[in-house]
């Protein structure tokens, strides 16, 4: 099943919620804005820097199902990376995400998101029962201590919306598309 | 602005903090990108967008300036945008920032900033609506009046979004990047 993205069937956070519902519909309203400028492009296209940026939409794509696993999962719930985050040698190639993304098509980059968007969505439900959202995270930092769910959500909120931005002139050089 | 001098975002803290910080990351990310540049700089765009950092230093302001100062509270458009005919000229920050000086620009983004902060300190203090206060405007398409959480949250990714395209015109500009 192939669902499709555009500008008018994205999720919209409503303007007057409670502080949990406001957050999660702010995610995913840029999780739809960046599925829809990531829509309707070839292998190639995904692959297609917009100089003098080395980043390309199909490594944004691996980038961001990394950091959705990454702060919900591994952060905020203590879970193993999935595959194939979690046999990746990082110390060795940081930025392998970005740098084998051009291997995959975009079906498999797709189905990738998706998935880590799914673990992300059950390990938030998780914290929930247990705290809401100043429920503290497993991993911690090592200068500030435990992050609060509250912190994670609001910085994936940001981290979407600066990668979006990126994504809105790299679409645009790609095929001409814009739009908020 | 450098990087290092940028807000912190505290990692627990309760909502009004978080969301004033994150704001203010974002606010000063924005000052980060357009730092060091000249005016001719804060001009150039990256094909085939049109957009400047100049540009977005004058759309960032109104933006900011008028959901917290006109929309929430009802103020109106603080000086130049007041006197703007908008109907006859929609992008009219986008395309004469090119004529301000850097200084200006910043003067305008700190004013513009400054306004939307008393209007916080006073919803958000003692005594305040907080962030379930209802703004004076309704969304034009029947929604209704909109939370300053909302507003909040919306002008945190409308920074972050054009902290985005600010970090690839930036980088066309004079290789500076990093987030």
């Amino acid at each position: 099943m192939t669902q499709t993205f555009d500008q008018g069937t994205r999720r919209e956070a409503p303007i007057r919620a409670d502080e949990l519902t406001a957050l999660r519909g702010f995610l995913d309203y840029h999780r739809d804005t960046f599925r829809w400028k990531c829509a309707g492009l070839t292998q190639e296209q995904l692959a297609q820097v917009h100089p003098p940026s080395t980043m390309t939409l199909g490594g944004m794509m691996k980038h961001l199902a990394l950091n959705e696993v990454g702060w919900f999962g591994q952060t905020l719930a203590g879970d193993d990376y999935p595959e194939p985050f979690a046999g990746v040698d990082w110390d060795a190639d940081p930025d392998w995400e970005w740098r084998t993304a051009g291997d995959d098509s975009p079906e498999d980059l797709r189905a990738l998101y998706d998935d880590c968007v799914s673990r992300a969505d059950a390990a938030i439900d998780r914290a929930l029962e247990s705290g809401g959202l100043d429920h503290e995270s497993v991993e911690t930092s090592s200068s500030q201590g435990a992050f609060s769910l509250r912190w994670i959500i609001l910085h994936m909120i940001e981290e979407y919306a600066r990668h979006n931005g990126q994504a809105d002139l790299i679409r645009e050089s790609i095929d001409g598309v814009t739009g908020e | 602005m450098e990087q290092a001098e940028r807000a912190e975002r505290p990692v627990r803290a309760d909502e009004a903090t978080s969301l004033r910080a994150f704001l203010d990351h974002h606010r000063d990310t924005l000052r980060w990108k357009c730092s060091g540049l000249t005016q001719e700089q804060l001009a150039q765009p990256l094909p085939p967008t049109d957009m400047t950092l100049g540009g977005l230093m004058k759309h960032i302001a109104v933006v900011e300036q008028s959901w917290f100062e006109d929309d929430f509270v009802g103020g109106g458009l603080m000086p130049p945008f007041d006197t703007v005919d908008w109907d006859s000229d929609r992008d009219w920050e986008w395309h004469t920032a090119r004529d301000d000086s850097p200084e200006e620009l910043f003067a305008l983004l700190d004013e513009a900033r400054r306004r939307s902060d008393v209007v916080l300190d006073d919803a958000l203090g003692p005594g305040g609506v907080g962030l379930d206060g209802l703004s004076a405007v309704e969304a034009p398409d029947g929604r209704g009046r909109f939370s300053l959480r909302w507003i909040l949250l919306h002008m945190i990714e409308e920074y972050a979004r054009h902290n985005g395209h600010a970090d690839l015109i930036r980088e066309s500009i004079d290789g500076q990047t990093g987030q």
